[in-house]
């Protein structure tokens, strides 16, 4: 996915200008979002393989997907994204197809799988729901998010956070992480493919020297609120969710400037078996319906052509992600090793 | 008259399917390319100090309990020995999960209490979770053979002037050191196999590791881990099989009466230990009931888990009968059963390695209920065998030879002598199965069909999640159904085990 082109569009959903050249239904854009009571029902047995855990809410909308379409049979297969997309190369290079769908929460496991040639083609009107530089063959994004510094604005002020991702290990602030957790992984994996495996490793040690351990990033931007750590690094999401819950928390969010502390992931899903039903299914994620849940519910941000976007996402424009391609975010292992042997995991 | 008995055909084509998996292992890990690297060494490491750091503590909690429970009169004896063992039938990863959330910065204990407390994880985490569930096999085999010592040794030793401690130290625990091992080596084949509790608290042992890898689908290097693994894992049950039992003719039991203070300060020096094993994980989840409610479970969870462990339990009693009746025919089928109790040894992540290579090479069994069943049947049809075996060999065997005499086939005397004769063990053997596959972990992950929830993998993706107020119903289940295992346990084979006394057990 080409990074800044995501945000710039986001700034400029219905802005023609913006969209890029491949697209060849770049006037559908100004299209408003299909309702889900003109598609139509989904029937038949289909299996979900859905990279996330328990209580997400993505679980409530595949309820809402099953509860509108009681002849449905939807299967659901719950794991690590990454596991799950090793699963499902491993599965098609012993001949076995099991999963119909396969809903993944980063990039770089929908790039595992469409780069074996396992994704099905979408139909153009699909991909034309979405919006430009989403728009792609074989895959449909989802939502989109970002990584950010969630800070206490009764401990430091904005400006006391530098701008610069590895700055930060040498910096005297205290921070929360979350080590094991999934997106945190993607970044320090975004972070060795930008800066290489001995800056990245030595980032680590640096940071841990005056890092905190949470579970999950959830509990990262709750420690930074509660004013156990000045900083912390998270998805936007949590911050703005405990902000809805709790309009006076002192949180606040700071981006670092084009480098992987403000990398930007989608989630995406890809049909694995031919036909209509799968197609249709992804029909259902890209409605105004869910598009608008999920932004309005969950703070992610619609990848879909006319949804508005989260309340209290900052100015976008001031936002750089760095360049790289999203796709090599699968490359996991060698993360896990780095941060196993620097002792961080 | 035939070559050889009825049951051999059967029994030994179980014993194959039996070491299938190993041989899968090894085909697997033949195209590996990494025998051995650091991080290997690491694990390695890990996985050891884990195991010896569990035999330490669960010889410090153990010992002194099993002396304890074995000599020292009190009120309410039984009760307090059906306590002390009851941490023995809970899966340890029910108590990691608790103790993972309860201390430590922002844990249950800090919210509700207001007391911080350190975190209980890593290394001395996962030792400290492991000894808490693996002293009762140290406590039991030690009480066991205490029980079967003659007391008149140490009233002599106190004659001649030694003083009770003393007389313990130099007197009783030299005689049972046997049992103590054989109690601390069943308490380090769990630390060993165990994948869910250094999973919970973060620690790399090979279980954890193998685990890893299979996600990041690096089968061959989970098989090559695996194979590892089992190196150790045949290396404790070798020592284990070396153990002799204590030869000692029983003579007059010791018993102590310690005054109240004495006692009540003996009781509240073992309190801890159950509060942490048991009343905590107990509190935790009814504290997350309350405050959470039953959000997110589905009773479909509990009858999955129902369901393919009452599958489990019937096919695991169905294989061990043949397996049974061959060990008591002769050499070769005692070998055979032998051969099934492989299996036991065999850690759950690695049978969920070795059938999710089977399942990709057989599509017809990948993802199924089947082949689920099978790693159950493969792993727990010792218990089955065990249960099975010892009503048969208590069966008189006159009994079968009368019903022949009077003209009954041989299949005619099994169906109206042998079977309702033995159908006691065979009862009690599916239930063993039963409940260890109700509380089975790694190799439910790795092989459940889609969408097959149980209340182990439930809890599993409810920690993996974080949303932690969640397992409360899940966690509660799995209490429950560990507490109806004690009741089997004591109530059924293991009854001996429980007596209070040397006389009560006649």
């Amino acid at each position: 996915m080409q990074r800044r082109t995501f945000l710039q569009g986001l700034g400029a959903a219905a802005m023609l200008g913006s969209l890029p050249l491949t697209s060849r239904f770049a006037f559908a854009t100004t299209a408003t979002p299909v309702s889900v009571d003109s598609l139509p029902k989904l029937e038949g047995d289909l299996t979900l393989y859905l990279g996330r855990g328990e209580g997400g809410l993505y679980e409530n909308v595949l309820d809402a997907i099953k509860k509108r379409n009681p002849k449905l049979n939807l299967q659901i297969r719950r794991g690590g994204t990454a596991a799950l997309a090793n699963t499902i190369v491993a599965e098609s290079k012993a001949g076995v197809r099991r999963a119909d769908l396969f809903w993944a929460v980063d990039t770089g496991s929908v790039g595992m799988v469409t780069d074996q040639g396992l994704g099905q083609a979408l139909p153009d009107d699909l991909t034309a729901q979405l919006k430009p530089g989403f728009q792609y063959p074989k895959w449909s994004p989802v939502t989109g998010r970002v990584r950010t510094l969630p800070y206490n604005t009764e401990r430091i002020t904005a400006d006391q956070i530098p701008d610069n991702i590895m700055a930060l290990a040498d910096s005297d602030l205290s921070i929360g992480w979350a080590p094991a957790y999934a997106s945190f992984q993607s970044f320090v994996t975004a972070m060795r493919i930008l800066e290489g495996e001995k800056a990245t490793a030595d980032w680590l040690r640096g940071v841990n020297r005056h890092a905190k351990k949470y579970a999950g990033e959830l509990g990262v931007v709750m420690g930074v609120e509660r004013g156990e750590v000045d900083m912390g690094f998270a998805n936007h999401y949590y911050t703005l969710r405990l902000k809805s819950g709790k309009p006076d928390a002192n949180v606040d969010l700071a981006y670092t400037n084009n480098d992987a502390g403000c990398l930007v992931n989608a989630s995406g899903i890809i049909a694995l078996s031919e036909g209509d039903l799968p197609v249709n299914f992804i029909r259902y994620l890209l409605t105004q319906e869910v598009q608008s849940y999920l932004a309005s519910e969950a703070y992610e941000i619609p990848l879909v052509n006319q949804v508005a976007q989260p309340d209290g996402l900052p100015s976008l424009d001031t936002i750089t992600p760095p360049d790289m391609d999203l796709r090599k975010l699968a490359d996991l292992r060698p993360t896990l090793n780095l941060m196993r042997k620097v002792g961080v995991l | 008259m035939r070559k050889f008995p009825a049951p051999y055909p059967l029994a030994f084509i179980i014993a194959v399917l039996a070491i299938l998996p190993v041989g899968v292992l090894f085909s697997l890990a033949s195209d590996s390319a990494e025998l051995f690297d650091t991080h290997n060494l690491r694990v390695l490491g890990n996985t050891m100090a884990l195991m010896i750091l569990t035999i330490i503590g669960a010889v410090l909690i153990g010992v002194p309990l099993a002396l304890f429970t074995a000599y020292v009169q009190l009120p309410f004896k039984r009760v307090w020995l059906i306590l002390l063992a009851a941490p023995l039938a809970l899966p340890s990863y029910i108590g990691a999960f608790a103790m993972y959330f309860s201390f430590g910065r922002g844990g249950e204990i800090e919210n509700l209490l207001g007391i911080p407390t350190p975190p209980v994880d890593g290394l001395w985490g996962a030792a400290l979770v492991m000894s808490l569930y693996t002293y009762p096999f140290v406590m039991m085999t030690t009480r066991a053979s205490l029980l079967s010592l003659d007391g008149s040794l140490i009233n002599a030793a106190r004659l001649l002037g030694q003083s009770l401690w003393g007389s313990l130290w130099r007197v009783v625990l030299p005689r049972v050191l046997n049992s103590i091992a054989a109690g601390a080596l069943l308490a380090a084949l769990y630390a060993l196999s165990d994948f869910g509790t250094p999973a919970i608290m973060g620690l790399d042992t090979f279980t954890r590791v193998i685990f890893v890898e299979y996600n990041a689908f690096g089968l061959s290097q989970a098989a090559m881990l695996s194979l590892q693994l089992m190196v150790i894992v045949a290396l404790v049950l070798f020592l284990e099989s070396r153990i002799g039992g204590a030869g000692e003719r029983p003579g007059k039991h010791l018993m102590l009466w310690p005054a109240r203070w004495q006692y009540s300060l003996m009781l509240l020096a073992s309190l801890p230990v159950v509060l942490l094993s048991v009343v905590l994980p107990l509190a935790i989840f009814l504290v997350w009931l309350v405050r959470e409610g039953t959000g997110g479970f589905e009773m479909s969870y509990a009858w999955n888990s129902a369901y393919a462990s009452l599958l489990a339990a019937v096919v695991a009693v169905i294989c061990a009968i043949p397996v049974a009746h061959a060990a008591l025919a002769g050499k070769a089928g005692r070998l055979m059963e032998r051969i099934t109790y492989f299996g036991f040894g065999v850690p759950g992540i690695v049978m969920g390695t070795a059938l999710v290579y089977l399942g990709l090479q057989l599509p017809f069994l990948y993802q199924t209920l089947a082949l689920l069943v099978v790693a159950y049947v493969l792993r727990f049809i010792p218990l089955a065998v065990g249960s099975v075996r010892t009503t048969a060999e208590n069966l008189d065997a006159s009994l079968v030879k009368a019903a022949r005499v009077l003209g009954a086939s041989p299949r005619e005397a099994f169906m109206r002598i042998t079977l309702p004769l033995t159908l006691r063990g065979m009862v009690a053997g599916a239930a063993l199965v039963f409940l260890e596959a109700m509380r089975e972990l790694p190799a439910t992950l790795m092989l459940g069909p889609t969408g097959f929830e149980t209340l182990a993998t439930y809890l599993w993706r409810v920690y993996e999640a974080g949303y932690f107020g969640r397992a409360a119903v899940p966690g509660l289940f799995l209490v429950l159904l560990s507490g109806l295992g004690l009741i089997l346990m004591l109530s059924g084979e293991r009854k001996a085990e429980f007596t209070i006394s040397e006389d009560s057990r006649r």
